[in-house]
């Protein structure tokens, strides 16, 4: 008993923020080179919106295609939620009018999301339990970066995603890993406003990295640390999920890991010795979405196809966590 | 590696555009900004196996002092 990822559709705010506009935030840095490096040239990020109103637009958008009262299971990765209680993925159910005798939760990743939201789904499908999960990832980290914060703003967008996942004669689903390092938890963080310690007016502005700035209420990235952790971690953890699949490089048609920047994902490429056209890398459009990169980049992959795609999917990130597996795609998503 | 071809590499990684000297402070190139650091950490991973931590990064100043947190004796 398999499972397969049969549709994708995927959903950006309506604000489009170029790095021309940017520029005029920021007139003292230089974005042209940025743009080169690290791939964006803009991103979306919502106004009054939630992550929960996008992802409600991506899964309508999925509905126009699919019947959404087979879905017996909602799956939804997010650190945007609508409340701290009750579950988003409840007020999902409700708001798309999916029948109730269905499973919903929420869980809590970022970029290590999708992979593990695709493993979760083939856990529950395989094991008999459900025919077909709706898998949504929802992300607004916009809400939480600081207005000095140039670093993050370049890089973050917001987006939301929504993914069915079924029952298949085929094992469109391979073996997936995983892995965790709590002591990492600082590298990328909001420290403020959860059980640990509360929202704070007054919280004081700190000035990181070059001429960066944040306050605890927002979202804190170590970039070198982040980036040294991508790259010690996640090129042998690709090699151990090809092994893992009883594969060899040579068999895989597509790389899709974490849209999390070009430079660092060509980093890893290269360590890898994988050739360009079979790495997936195009943030142009969107930037680091967090956990809505890899569904978006299978969407824009599965454009190109028309035979049946052996890819490994990698997510990685906040936590530390990341975690990736092989799938196989027939056709367009 | 001889320093100066490490420090023409450099250069060339962080798209410097005026002379890199061991003693300018990367700090103070137009260019040094978080985007450039990253470079150099993947620079540095690549040609030593080194890698340069957050903590380095605000520690190092001029390139002399890169090339001694790299460790002197991967220069010739």
């Amino acid at each position: 008993m398999g499972a397969i990822i049969t549709a994708i559709e995927y959903v950006y705010p309506e604000n489009k923020v170029t790095n021309e506009d940017l520029g005029k935030i920021f007139p003292d840095y230089d974005f042209s080179k940025f743009e080169e490096k690290v791939g964006i040239k803009n991103r979306y990020w919502v106004d009054e919106e939630t992550a929960f109103d996008l992802a409600l637009k991506a899964c309508k958008k999925l509905f126009q295609k699919y019947d959404k009262q087979e879905i017996d299971y909602i799956l939804y990765c997010t650190q945007s939620p609508e409340y701290f209680l009750p579950t988003t993925a409840c007020i999902l159910q409700d708001k798309l009018g999916i029948k109730k005798n269905i499973g919903a939760l929420d869980f809590n990743l970022g970029c290590s999301g999708y992979t593990y939201g695709v493993s979760l789904a083939k856990g529950l499908i395989s094991s008999g339990q459900v025919k077909n999960v709706l898998l949504v990832t929802a992300e607004t980290y916009s809400k939480y970066l600081h207005p000095k914060d140039r670093s993050n703003r370049s890089i973050f967008g917001d987006a939301a995603t929504a993914t069915i996942i079924s029952y298949s004669e085929i094992d469109g689903i391979g073996e997936f890993l995983f892995g965790t390092d709590g002591s990492g938890y600082d590298k990328l963080i909001v420290k403020n406003g959860a059980s640990r310690f509360s929202y704070s007016p007054d919280a004081p502005e700190i000035v990181y990295g070059t001429d960066n700035s944040y306050t605890d209420n927002h979202l804190y990235m170590n970039g070198p640390e982040v980036f040294n952790f991508t790259n010690e971690v996640v090129p042998n953890f690709t090699k151990e999920i090809i092994q893992i699949n009883s594969k060899d490089i040579d068999n895989i048609d597509q790389f899709v890991f974490h849209q999390a920047n070009a430079y660092m994902l060509n980093f890893m490429r290269k360590r890898l010795k994988i050739e360009s056209d079979k790495f997936f890398i195009d943030l142009e459009d969107g930037g680091n979405t967090v956990s809505c990169t890899i569904p978006i980049a299978l969407k824009k992959y599965s454009e190109f196809i028309n035979s049946e795609s052996t890819i490994i999917i990698v997510g990685f990130g906040v936590g530390l966590s990341w975690s990736g597996g092989l799938i196989k795609i027939k056709s367009k998503l | 590696m001889k320093k100066v071809d490490f420090i023409s590499g450099l250069a060339e990684e962080l798209e410097i555009e005026t002379t890199l000297e061991s003693a300018t402070n990367l700090k103070d190139l137009d260019e040094w900004d978080s985007m450039a650091a990253m470079v150099l950490i993947g620079y540095v991973s690549n040609e030593f196996g080194v890698t340069l931590n957050a903590d380095d990064l605000n520690e190092i100043t001029t390139v002399e002092s890169l090339i001694e947190r790299i460790g002197l004796d991967k220069f010739n």
